[in-house]
């Protein structure tokens, strides 16, 4: 192959890897509902109970470098707000979890309302921001009858 | 469970180690490319070690050796070193503190990866070798320029399959 292919083949490498970064990045701020008929029992996740007005959730595995990061962003939400509770699972040891969620990557953060049931969904890391966005929509809302 | 404790390593190093990673193995897809359909095999005869011969063969080769070397004995890996001794001085100090079990895990991924590309490229398959360094090479850009550990996320669904992981503590 002559010089001239091979700089527009690695030209087109380069932009797909950044397109795909860009596109993984965006994804992960991008909330996605929840299954409302679903609701998450806090013992089967080793937990006592759920937080009063809101639960972050979140899945872990000891192979995951960016879930210490977001341990330490949701711990810190949850601490801010009254009612909200943090849960960090490890999913390493508990396959039947991360099958029962449809866990694929970790870190994955569901924010449950009070009667524990999924309303949100984040894969990877998403912002404060959007994080606590999300929180007052879930945690605001008028509880229905 | 706090950060800076001694198991932990700063964020900073392996996606330095990614980095440099990356530029070779766009290094090694340039020469991987140029060599693809070329007759010109340096006055070798024999074509297989016109093969090994090949610049880009090479290089992956050192590549894979690194990527095995970060895989059994992360401490002394040389980029990870170069970090330490080198880089990590003049940087501020560092905020953020990860578990080095993921990155091995991602080293080990590389590994694979590239070795498959070598073993293809041996046994005279075309195009093997710019493939695989290419495969190689998206993942650890991604690692190095957005955080993102596609080896890292390759866990779960490894361990969704049965080929990682232990059987599960509790029913």
């Amino acid at each position: 192959m002559d010089l001239f292919f091979a700089v527009i083949v690695l030209a087109v490498l380069l932009a797909v890897t950044v397109g795909i970064g860009v596109f993984l990045r965006w994804a992960q701020n991008r909330p996605r509902r929840g299954d409302p008929a679903e609701s998450v029992d806090p013992r089967r996740l080793g937990a006592e109970s759920l937080g009063d007005a809101a639960t972050l959730l979140q899945f872990s595995t000891e192979f995951c470098a960016r879930c210490p990061g977001v341990h330490r962003t949701l711990a810190d939400v949850a601490a801010q707000r009254p009612g909200v509770l943090h849960l960090d699972v490890d999913l390493t040891h508990r396959p039947d979890i991360a099958k029962h969620f449809q866990v694929l990557q970790t870190p994955t953060t569901l924010i449950l309302d009070r009667h524990g049931v999924v309303r949100t969904r984040f894969g990877g890391t998403p912002g404060r921001d959007v994080i606590e966005l999300e929180l007052s929509r879930v945690a605001e809302e008028i509880p229905h009858a | 469970m706090p950060d800076p404790s001694p198991r932990h390593i700063d964020v900073r190093g392996p996606r330095f180690v990614a980095g440099i990673t990356a530029v070779l193995l766009l290094l090694d897809v340039f020469l991987g490319l140029l060599a693809v359909n070329t007759t010109s095999s340096f006055g070798i005869a024999d074509p297989f070690a016109a093969r090994v011969a090949e610049p880009a063969f090479l290089l992956l080769a050192l590549i894979a050796a690194l990527f095995l070397w970060g895989v059994l004995s992360p401490r002394t890996a040389p980029w990870g070193v170069l970090y330490r001794r080198v880089v990590q001085p003049r940087l501020r100090p560092a905020t953020e503190f990860e578990d080095p079990r993921p990155p091995r895990f991602a080293q080990g991924v590389g590994l694979v990866v590239t070795v498959i590309g070598l073993l293809l490229h041996l046994i005279g398959v075309p195009w093997a070798l710019p493939i695989a360094a290419a495969a190689a090479f998206v993942a650890a850009f991604l690692n190095a320029v957005f955080g993102l550990c596609l080896g890292c996320q390759l866990y779960l669904v490894l361990q969704r399959v049965g080929i990682v992981g232990r059987p599960s503590a509790a029913a």
